[in-house]
Order: C-alpha cells, then sequence, then structure tokens
C-alpha cells in the first residue's frame, strides 16, 4: 500500500515548485495516480511510504488544450478520454484517438493522463507510440533562482530506457505538443493476452497521407511498442516507403525492415512475426481510414493480413 | 481472411455430490405463523441461487409462495448439517432433503386440517397459500390453517436428511460405486484466430447439459454461461506462473481473466432426464458445465487452422508458433493422406 | 501527520471528514463513510467492484487518491434506488444478473454510465463498455441481457412491466425462472460481506509470510511487534493449544508454520493491530531466522529419487494414487486397428473471486470461538477447528458470510485458524481482509497436470484399450488432492465403454502454491486430455466427432470404469441436442474450417472491430457538439 505524510495539491505552477522545494527529496509527483497505486502493492514495489505527494492535476499549465493549424499542445494532464471525446484533438492527434480506444479501460482513460504515461515510460505505454508518429516534443519546467524555466525535447530523446527519462528531479513535465495531422489515415494495432485492460505485447502506431493520386503515400509514419526498451519510430521504413508505389511486395519488404528491433527476451519469435504482420496490417487499415484508391490495396493483401 | 473460422465439439461427464464418500444433509422445515414457511438447513449459498432453489422447491412442496419461504442461515451453532458447497451437490443434496423435509411437514398439518374437517388427509389440497379440500368449495388460508393446527396441539414442523448409498473406491482396481447420479453434457464452439496475432476469439458456445430437472432454468443457464466463462479463461488466456516458487502473475495486471469483450454467446440447451432415485429428479450442473468447453475450443481452432493446442492455454504465442512450424513443414512436404 | 479535510457531495449530500492523506477515494467511502456497496476487489483497477461516479464520471475509486475527491460530487451504488429501484437494478434483477454479487454493485454503476453516456448502445457496445469490470460468476451473459432490457425500457421500446415477476397461480413453482430472491441485497449494495462488517473494537489482522519456497525456521522473534504502540497481539504456531495439523483429506497443515515453510507465503505469524497500518508496520518488526532447504517446483522432479522431501510422512512426496484396472490393456492394444498416445498438459489457474478473503472472529460472552467467513464448508471447518484449539464442537461456531465467489477456493480453510488464535489471545474482534495479491499467492490453484493418453481404436471406431496416467502438482500442502485425483480417475477414461483400462492418476507434494478443489475438480484437466485425443482418433479414421462419441457412448446399463451399472444414462441425449441445436455439419474433423457450412450461423456474436467506435470528423461535420 502507497502511504504518505502529507498529499498536496498546488493550483498553479509556482505553488507547485514551492512545494517541491520545500519537500526536496522526500517528494514525489502525482498526477493521474493509476500506475503510482497499483505499483505500490505486493509482488511489485509492494508498501511504499512517500512522505510528501504533489498532485499536478490541478494546475492551469498542465491541462490545457490548443489544437492549431500545425501542432497541437496539450497539458500533461490530459485524461486519456480527451482524445477520444474533443473532438478537435481526436481528429489533430489521429492515432492518439485509435490508441485511446485500445487504452486500458473506460474509467481508467479518465483518470490516467497522457503526461502520467509517459513519464511512466513503460516499454509497453499505449500513447508512446503515437505521439512518436506524430512527432511529440515535451515541455518540461524546472525553476532555478527563483525563475521558471521550460526546456523543450523531442519524445525520442526524453525516453531514456525502460522507466526512465530525462525528466530532473525538480522537474515537471507540463505538456507535450505534436504535429497535428487532421484528415489522416491512422491505425493502432496492438495485442496483449485479451482485448480489454491489457498490458501490450506488441503495438504499432500507423499513420499515413496519400497524395493526389490517393495510390502512392505523401507521408507515412510508424512508430513500435512492446518490444523493447523503449518505443521507436521507424524512419528507415517511413522513407523506404515514401520511395515507391503501394504494392504488396513493397508493403512486405517494408514489414521485414523492423524486426531487429524486437528486443525484448521473451517472447522474441512470436513478437517479431506479429511486428511482421502488424506493419502490413496497420498500414492497410490506414490506407482504408485515408481513402486510398481502388484496387491498390489488394484483395489478397487484406486476405493474409488484415 | 487473416481471420480463419472453425468449429469443435466435445462431451463430457460428471459425478454428483460426494465422492466415493457416503453424502448427507439435514433439514428442518415449520410451516410458521401467517402462513409463512421457515426453512433451517446449513446450505452454502455461494452465488449459484441455491436459497432461490429451496425457496421454489419448499414453496411448491408446502403449497405457498416462494416469498413466504424464509431460509434459516448458515451457522453451525443454529441449522442442521447440510455439508459443503461443492461436489455439484446443493441441489441434489439439500433440495431433496429440503423436499423431505417440507412433506414431512406439511404432512403434519395437513393430517391435522384433515381431522378438522373430517375428510380423508389425500383429498387436502394446499397450493399458493390455500388450504382446500379436493372437488369442494371448503377452504382456508395457510395462516388460518396453522392458527387452527396450533390451537389444537399441533405445531407443523418437518425434518429429514437425505442420503446417498456410495463406496469407496478398491485400492487395487478402483472398483465402487462413487455417485449415485451422473450427468452428462456436450458442447459446440466456434472460434476465430488471427493469424497475425495467433489470437483466438470464440464467437459461439452452444451447450447442452442434462440436468435431471431444471428448478429454475434461468438460474441453469448462469451456471452455464459462468462455467464456460471460467473454462474460457483456462482455455485461452489465464496461467498463474511461478518461477522457483515465487510467482510472475501477482495480480489481475499479469493473471488475465475473460472480461465481457472476451465471452462468446453462449446458447444453453437444457436437457431433462430425471434422476431415477431422489424424490425431485433433479441433478446438478455447477461443475459439469466446465469439462467440455476447453476440449470444444481446442478441436475448434484445430479445425479453423490446423493446429493441435496440447498444452494449456492456448495462448496468440503458441498458436503463432504452432502454424509457423506447420508453415515450415508444409513447405517440406506438402500435406497428402 | 496532518489528516486532510475533505468536503464532498456523496449522494447528494455534503461531506465533511479528516481523513489519512493517502486513503483512496475507496477507502473514504468505505471507512471513513460506511458506504460498503462500492467494493475492493484487487486495488489496482483491475476489476471494477470499486467504480463510482466523480462529477458524473465513472471512474475507480481504489486508483483515485482521496485529495482528489476535494469539491466533487460522488454518487455511488447507494445512491441509486433509495426509493425505487433505477431500470439498471430492477433488469438485473429480472435477468438474473447477479450470482455471488460481490461484482453487481460496480456492474450496476458501470451499466447505468454505459447507457447514460450510449443510450442506444447495441449488444457488441455494450460489452466494450463493460471492459473494464470482471465478472466471475456470470459469463457477462445476463449482465448483458440485462442492460440491453434497461436500455429497451429507458428508450419506450418495451413497457416497464417486463421488470416484473412472471406470476403463477397454479401452485407450481419449480422449473420456472422464479427471481432471484437475493438479487435486490445485491444491485443495491446492501448486503454485508465479510469484508464490510464491523463490530466495536474490532482490530485487524495481518499475516507474515514467507518469503522462502523451503526453508527451516530457526527462530521468530516477535518481541518488537509486540512492544509497538497499537499492536494487540502476535501469535505463531507456540499458540496453538489443540492438534496443529489438519487437512481435508490428509492432516499435513499447521495453522501458521511449524519447524518449517513448505512454500513462498505460507503463514508464519500473525498480528492484531488498531489499524491496518499499524498492522502491516508490526509485520515488518517481526524476526525470523530461515535456513532455506533445497526445494522442487515440478511434479516430474518430485517423483524422481533423492529429490527434496516436502513432507517427512511423505519420502516419495506421493500425495495421493489412485489406479482404476478393467480388463487387460496389452490384449486391447492388440485387438486395436490404430493405436494414437499423446500428451496433454494444463496449467494452475487461479479461482479468482472477486471476493478476497476475509473474515470476522471473536469469543462470545459463552466462551465459543465465532467466526463469520465465506467459507464454502463451515461444517468440516468446525470439526478442524475444535481439534485445533482443543474445544468442544459446540463452542467453535462458524458462520458463512455471504459468499463473493467460491469456486472450490473458499472450500479449505487457510486462514481462520489464525482469526481464532487472534480472537482468543486479545479478546476482541479481529477481521482479517486479504490484498489481492496475497489471495493469489496463497489460496488453492487449479491442479496443472500432464497426462499420458495411449488410446487403442478399431477401423470403426470402437475404443478396444486406454493407458492413461496423469501426475498432477499438489503444491506444498494436501489440500484436496486427494479427492482430485480421485474424481479424475473415476472420470479421466471419458463416459464411454472401455473394455481394457489401465489409469493412474497421481498427487504429488512440492514446493509450489498449493493445488486444492476448484470447479469441476480433476474433471477438467482429464477430460481435456480424452476430449482432445478422440478428435485425434476421429480425425485418422475419418469419422465425425459426434459419430465416434456416439459408437462408444455409455447408456443406461453400461458399467463405468469402477464397475458401477449406470441407472441414468443421457450422453446419446445430450450429444444430439448440441448437434441440433448448433446446426452442426457433419464430417470428420479434418481442420475443414473453411469448407464448412455451418460457420457465421446465429447464435454467434458479431464483435466490433478495434477502433470502430473512434470517430474523427471534426466538431463541425460531426453535427452535433456534446
Amino acid at each position: 500500500m502507497l502511504t504518505c505524510d502529507d498529499y498536496l495539491t498546488p493550483t498553479t505552477l509556482a505553488a507547485a515548485f514551492d512545494a517541491i522545494e520545500r519537500n526536496a527529496g522526500r517528494h514525489r509527483l502525482i498526477a493521474g495516480g493509476t500506475d503510482l497505486l497499483s505499483w505500490a502493492r505486493e509482488g511489485r514495489a509492494g508498501d511504499v511510504h512517500v512522505p510528501v505527494l504533489i498532485d499536478v492535476t490541478r494546475i492551469p499549465e498542465l491541462c490545457e488544450r490548443r489544437v492549431g493549424a500545425e501542432r497541437v499542445r496539450f497539458g500533461a494532464a490530459t485524461p486519456i478520454a480527451r482524445f477520444l471525446d474533443d473532438r478537435a484533438l481526436a481528429a489533430a492527434v489521429p492515432s492518439m484517438a485509435f490508441s485511446a480506444d485500445w487504452f486500458a479501460c473506460g474509467q481508467i482513460r479518465e483518470q490516467a493522463t497522457v503526461g502520467g504515461n509517459l513519464v511512466n515510460a513503460s516499454p509497453a505505454g499505449d500513447a508512446i507510440p503515437p505521439l512518436l508518429a506524430q512527432s511529440a516534443e515535451v515541455e518540461l519546467a524546472a525553476r532555478v533562482d527563483g525563475e521558471i524555466r521550460l526546456r523543450r525535447l523531442p519524445l525520442s530523446d526524453f525516453l531514456v530506457s525502460s522507466g526512465r527519462t530525462r525528466l530532473g528531479e525538480n522537474e515537471i513535465l507540463t505538456a507535450i505538443e505534436c504535429d497535428a495531422l487532421p484528415g489522416r489515415g491512422a491505425a493502432y494495432e496492438k495485442v496483449g493476452h485479451r482485448r480489454s485492460l491489457v498490458i501490450s505485447v506488441v503495438c504499432l502506431a500507423v499513420v499515413v497521407e496519400l497524395d493526389a493520386s490517393r495510390r502512392r503515400f505523401a507521408d507515412v509514419r510508424l512508430a513500435l511498442g512492446g518490444v523493447g526498451p523503449v518505443a521507436r519510430r521507424l524512419h528507415a521504413v517511413e522513407d523506404f516507403l515514401k520511395g515507391g508505389p503501394i504494392d504488396r511486395e513493397r508493403l512486405e519488404a517494408a514489414a521485414e525492415m523492423p524486426l531487429d528491433f524486437v528486443q525484448s527476451r521473451s517472447r522474441r519469435a512470436y513478437r517479431r512475426e506479429v511486428v511482421r504482420g502488424f506493419v502490413v496490417r496497420g498500414l492497410v487499415n490506414a490506407l482504408k481510414r485515408a481513402d486510398v484508391a481502388d484496387g491498390v490495396v489488394e484483395p489478397e493483401l487484406e486476405a493474409v493480413y488484415a | 481472411m487473416a481471420r480463419k473460422r472453425g468449429r469443435g465439439m466435445a462431451a463430457g461427464w460428471y459425478g454428483i455430490a460426494r465422492t466415493a464418500a457416503v453424502d448427507r444433509a439435514g433439514a428442518w422445515v415449520e410451516i410458521d405463523d401467517g402462513g409463512t414457511v421457515k426453512v433451517v438447513t446449513g446450505v452454502t449459498e455461494i452465488g449459484e441461487g441455491i436459497l432461490t432453489v429451496l425457496a421454489q422447491i419448499a414453496a411448491e412442496e408446502i403449497g405457498v409462495r416462494p416469498q413466504d419461504v424464509t431460509l434459516g442461515d448458515n451457522d453451525t451453532a443454529r441449522a442442521p448439517e447440510a455439508a459443503h458447497a461443492g461436489a455439484t451437490r446443493q441441489t441434489y443434496m439439500v433440495g431433496n432433503t429440503v423436499a423431505l423435509a417440507a412433506r414431512d411437514a406439511r404432512d403434519r398439518l395437513v393430517e391435522a386440517i384433515a381431522e378438522q374437517w373430517q375428510v380423508a388427509p389425500e383429498r387436502i389440497v394446499t397450493a399458493d397459500g390455500m388450504v382446500s379440500v379436493e372437488g369442494e368449495s371448503r377452504s382456508m388460508t395457510m395462516g388460518e390453517a396453522v392458527h387452527l393446527c396450533k390451537t389444537h396441539g399441533v405445531v407443523p414442523l418437518g425434518a429429514a436428511s437425505f442420503g446417498t448409498d456410495t463406496t469407496g473406491l478398491d485400492p487395487i482396481d478402483g472398483s465402487g460405486r462413487p455417485w449415485q447420479a451422473y450427468v452428462f453434457g456436450c458442447q459446440v464452439a466456434e472460434v476465430e484466430v488471427d493469424t497475425v496475432t495467433g489470437e483466438v476469439r470464440v464467437l459461439g458456445i452452444w451447450a447442452a447439459h442434462d440436468v435431471g430437472r431444471a428448478i429454475n432454468p434461468q438460474g441453469v443457464e448462469g451456471q452455464i454461461e459462468g462455467a464456460v466463462a471460467q473454462a474460457l479463461g483456462q482455455a485461452l488466456m489465464e496461467d498463474y506462473v511461478q518461477v522457483e516458487g515465487r510467482t510472475t502473475t501477482p495480480g489481475f495486471a499479469r493473471y488475465i481473466l475473460p472480461t465481457s469483450v472476451d465471452m462468446p454467446m453462449v446458447n444453453v440447451e437444457i436437457v431433462e432426464v430425471p434422476d431415477p432415485i431422489g424424490p425431485l429428479g433433479v441433478k446438478g450442473i455447477g461443475e459439469p458445465a466446465m469439462v467440455a468447453t476447453v476440449p470444444a475450443v481446442m478441436n475448434a481452432i484445430y479445425d479453423a487452422v490446423g493446429v493441435r493446442i496440447t498444452s494449456l492455454p492456448a495462448s496468440p504465442e503458441k498458436i503463432l508458433a504452432l502454424l509457423g512450424a506447420k508453415d515450415e513443414t508444409s513447405r517440406v512436404a506438402p500435406v497428402g493422406v | 501527520m496532518p489528516d486532510l479535510q475533505i468536503t464532498a457531495t456523496v449522494n447528494g449530500r455534503e461531506v465533511t471528514r479528516a481523513v489519512k492523506p493517502w486513503h483512496r477515494l475507496l477507502d473514504f467511502l468505505r471507512e471513513d463513510l460506511g458506504l460498503t456497496g462500492t467494493k475492493e476487489g484487487c486495488g489496482a483497477g483491475e476489476c471494477g467492484t470499486c467504480s463510482v461516479f466523480v462529477d458524473g464520471v465513472l471512474i475507480k475509486s481504489c486508483l483515485m487518491p482521496v485529495a482528489k475527491a476535494q469539491g466533487t460530487r460522488i454518487d455511488t451504488v447507494e445512491a441509486l434506488g433509495r426509493r425505487q429501484f433505477t431500470a439498471v437494478q430492477k433488469a438485473f434483477k429480472k435477468a438474473g444478473a447477479s450470482q455471488c454479487g460481490f461484482c453487481i454493485p460496480g456492474m450496476v454503476m458501470a451499466a447505468t454510465a454505459a447507457l447514460r453516456d450510449s443510450p442506444r448502445a447495441d449488444r457488441e457496445e455494450i460489452r466494450e463498455r463493460l471492459g473494464g469490470n470482471i465478472c466471475r460468476c456470470t459469463g457477462y451473459q445476463k449482465i448483458v441481457d440485462a442492460i440491453e432490457l434497461a436500455r429497451d425500457v429507458l428508450l419506450g421500446l418495451k413497457p416497464e412491466s417486463v421488470f416484473d415477476e412472471e406470476t403463477t397461480a397454479d401452485g407450481h413453482y419449480t422449473g420456472r425462472n422464479v427471481g432471484r430472491i437475493d438479487a435486490p441485497s445485491k444491485v443495491t449494495g446492501a448486503l454485508k460481506y465479510a469484508g464490510d462488517m464491523v463490530m466495536p473494537g474490532m482490530l485487524h489482522a495481518q499475516v507474515l509470510r514467507s518469503p522462502h519456497a523451503h526453508a527451516r525456521i530457526l527462530s521468530i522473534d516477535t518481541s518488537a511487534a509486540k512492544a509497538m504502540p497499537g499492536v494487540e497481539a502476535v501469535v505463531t504456531c507456540d499458540d496453538v493449544p489443540g492438534v496443529d495439523n489438519y487437512g481435508v483429506f490428509v492432516s499435513d497443515q499447521p495453522v501458521l508454520a511449524r519447524g518449517k515453510v513448505r512454500f513462498v507465503g505460507d503463514a508464519v505469524a500473525a498480528v492484531a493491530a488498531v489499524d491496518l497500518v499499524t498492522a502491516r508496520r508490526a509485520l515488518a518488526a517481526i524476526r525470523v531466522d530461515y535456513e532455506p532447504l533445497p526445494a522442487v517446483f515440478s511434479a516430474e522432479e518430485a517423483r524422481r529419487p533423492g529429490a527434496p522431501v516436502v513432507h517427512d510422512y511423505a519420502p516419495n512426496n506421493v500425495t495421493k494414487h489412485i489406479p482404476v484396472r478393467v480388463g487387460d490393456v496389452e490384449k486391447g492394444f492388440a485387438e486395436s486397428d490404430l493405436i494414437v498416445e499423446r500428451v496433454y498438459e494444463t496449467q494452475p489457474v487461479e479461482h479468482a473471486y472477486l471476493e478476497p478473503e476475509a473474515g470476522l472472529a471473536y469469543v462470545d460472552p459463552d466462551d465459543v470461538v465465532t467466526i463469520w467467513s465465506p467459507s464454502q464448508n463451515i461444517t468440516h471447518h468446525r470439526h478442524m477447528l475444535a481439534r485445533i484449539l482443543a474445544r468442544p464442537i459446540n463452542k467453535v461456531r462458524m458462520i458463512m458470510s455471504p459468499v463473493g465467489g467460491g469456486f472450490g477456493g473458499k472450500e479449505d480453510m487457510i486462514y481462520q485458524g489464525i482469526l481464532a488464535l487472534l480472537a482468543i489471545e486479545t479478546k476482541q474482534p479481529v477481521r482479517l481482509v486479504f490484498t489481492r495479491e496475497e489471495s493469489m499467492a496463497v489460496s488453492a490453484k487449479r491442479h496443472p497436470s500432464r497426462t499420458r493418453l495411449k488410446m487403442g481404436v478399431t477401423r470403426d471406431g470402437l475404443i478396444r484399450a486406454v493407458e492413461y496416467e496423469m501426475v498432477c502438482d499438489g503444491g506444498a500442502y494436501g489440500l484436496s488432492t486427494e479427492g482430485v485425483m480421485r474424481k479424475a480417475a473415476i472420470l479421466g477414461a471419458g463416459p464411454y465403454r472401455v473394455p481394457n483400462l489401465k489409469l493412474d492418476t497421481w498427487g504429488i507434494y512440492t514446493n509450489n502454491t498449493p493445488s486444492g478443489a476448484f470447479r469441476s475438480f480433476g474433471g477438467l484437466q482429464a477430460q481435456f486430455a480424452t476430449e482432445s485425443h478422440l478428435d485425434v482418433v476421429a480425425e485418422m479414421l475419418g469419422l465425425d466427432p459426434f459419430e465416434i462419441r456416439r459408437i462408444n457412448a455409455m447408456r443406461v446399463g453400461t458399467a463405468t470404469h469402477t464397475k458401477q451399472e449406470l441407472k441414468s444414462a443421457s450422453l446419446l441425449e445430450v450429444l444430439e441436442a448440441a448437434a441440433k441445436a448448433s446446426g452442426w455439419d457433419t464430417g470428420a474433423p479434418t481442420s475443414r474450417g473453411a469448407v464448412r457450412g455451418d460457420l457465421f450461423g446465429p447464435g454467434n456474436r458479431v464483435p466490433l472491430a478495434p477502433g470502430s467506435r473512434v470517430d474523427l470528423r471534426m466538431p463541425a461535420e460531426a453535427g452535433e457538439v456534446k
């Protein structure tokens, strides 16, 4: 069980830093709490005592959402559910919308925050691949000599390894910015041991844009999770796909490319096999949602992968 | 299609009540003031609905309504022994016991009323809280009947026990009579196997089970549906893993149970072949309903994609590995025969 | 440690309480406000028994720190239908959607949320919306039926009268869907399970458990724990007054480890304290010196000569062997046209009842040790406890509290003895509630099994001989292993005529979590092998799977494998019923899914594709803004 001596809920960023400075080394930040409370249990961390918990979900900077033409900005305390029911947000971050549909369950989606999922840095975190695919940056705030300073990092740099990020001890993840990609075709492929409320064994986010012919990629983005210490963007696969026509041969060739990214020791052969299938399936699903021209996705391809 | 369908079936059998040991249960019944009925027995409701079943049995046997029946709590200091909730025994053992005890109580009441009315006891009819004489207009409420009994010094009390005629097993060849009632069941499963992920989805189960006699058909369905869910968990996802004696599946995040999203439609066919021994003809359903599901699903997976799972659970990983091995084999030598 | 001052509107009334800062919303509701309709099934957000509305949004209260509830509006199951049941509650009652009832308050909340958020949700969408709530009893079917019924009434498609109980006036109540008499207490959350019960002066118990799979206990020092303020008692095996050795079939288990521990999680000592946190801290203050012993983790290893011995009375680690012999298998195989041999394995499985083990014990004024617990077998527990406590049977009283799911897992007595010792020691009421993790680690599992099955059949499908050996890992204590082996042995060869049979089942001690009683008790493992095997054989013979079973079916008058004449046998009837209901397309089981004619019919689900509920239309296009 998780116990604490004090639970603070600052309502401004300044107050949050006051609390951090007052309790430096004795505190821990908490957002939705869904990971922290389930972590402090037998079989995981066991009984944990944190002297001071500082709740960041009532700080305005962590709750805002702004959808622009090029970039989308959302506070770190944005609950996962908003990526499904805030229509402007869902449209602009389509890969997150499909991922959110798979994320835990409806209730936890209301409690868990996107920032919490990133800071938790689970190799299987379901918010990570979609945001990598949408070229997300994280905004980190620190107070140095009484002044709040912000720094930005690409999400891919922020994530170091399983459970580790570049978040400094006295820093707060305030917001995430990513590309606004409305109208794109997107997909999120995931497999676990059941359908609902389950940890990903493999997950893949896909976002595609077609050119005017609707037969070639104008843009294609893939990010893979669950198979190594950190989720990663598949740039080489993207470049390969952008360089040619969309046909079975090329999609299957693309699917071979990321197999060596499967580093997990457990279920390695299985994960490789699923990654291969997911790349094609994810692309097919995203292409269909992007309204690809008839006949481009061959029936035979769908028959094998979809 | 990457998602391939198939069907499989399996059957099974099961014994009712304690195994290879004499089973017994006791109950007391009192037809109480106001025409209500008190049933006291050490029954153990574990969610299967046995209390409702006993209320139905007592109501019908005595001639009141189920809502007139009060069931005593399971308390070793207050109720006669009815033994445990297990072995699919409660409807059979406690149900039959309560029926016999209810008949005993009713006999006391009917005898007293028959004497008052100067008619043969066989002509007294009790139903829905009324006591009457067959073919005549004379009648009174059960409450009035109880009052009349007590006025004449009769308390309509009944007691009964029900036991089984069973034996242990011979230690050399196992021969013996472990149960006096056996049930049989058969299930068909329809599954869809995702050949990209190895996931199996069970879409339909057709479950035919002999229950002897269904006291509460909705309750029987509930038992079968629940049994299918548990068996499906065992078939596809549940696995308590230990490494050097320490579990790596310490909670529900790692120990995966079926949710509503995983469950098939369960189509229940209740078959009633009455038990020839007990007074009610009932048998049981709690455990037997689980037996056929797992092999039916494995047989269906084989039907869909040609892989035979012999080690449970049929996890996505195992399915995909066997599918891969099968492809290898067929590349080497196309399957003939 | 400053308490937090929390003000919230709970079920329509504003309440203010000083609460512990670490309390979860669940603790606030259950402990501070006594609203026990909200349950704790797992404490980790995985089961949904604690679902409540916060500002109209359904959440899991075990994952919400209470501080987050400051100033919110909270609605629990107690708020629903306070005067009159809601449509959802009526529908749950009508459809028979509650069984043990422990998940039902959370399920009713989830159903209410589903229909609020999506009043026209179809069956498949309802399933998706319940995806965060586990039920272990019902298979969800009647729950989904209930929600569809409530939806139709709320939409005006069906009259309210569909909720009414069927009325009859013919005096017959058996064979009819009489509504469950316990449904009202379950759909409202009013029913008190053991973990919901409180008594004045009640203490909280916790159990210290072994970190070793197999170790000798050199010493236990409880002095520091006993000295802690708020600790009322610490007990070990030294505090057992009677015969400290019990079990259903074989007496091999102490109430608290005596001399050695045999699995990770074996109970070593127990504490009763004024609150849970003190009790847990006291556990950490108990010093136990262990000398680790070689351990054995599989039945195969445990059967080898020289393997570590788990119990001295069983030097070969055999808990029970059951043989069944009929005819002469060698002769039977010689008469067979086809002999097929395979190995089948099953895994250990957890009962996963939603109610973790719990109990409340006290010594009453007449010196009767009284224990409330969700026991599936109070009679036998009473007998065992009387012996353990050295008391006459009538000085031990077991009362069954409502059982929040059992499935056999609450048949074996694994904590009632500890509660009794603490109640005797403290003379105060003591309550013990397992965490989910504790329940998982120490409660019995379904026996994992390995079965070698060899079957000989004639060309036309008649079984001539079966050789069958099943070996099961019974874990560290006997519990129900003997009974499970017996049932597996009697049923293992299936409901078929087998003229020549050599069958053996073996239950073996290891240092794994004990295996015990679990719904279908050996029948499931044993018949998984036989029923899989029959399909393998049927394929080789080109026989329809129903046909091979019909050919060999036991009938009235058939002698079973234990040579008992069947007085009633209905295998042919159920085969016929299942084939007919499913519209089975006859044919040998040759992996013919691609060509069979009976697929995709009625009686199947048509699940939603993942992502089909995602709507990416911009607000303007969507035409409606919520």
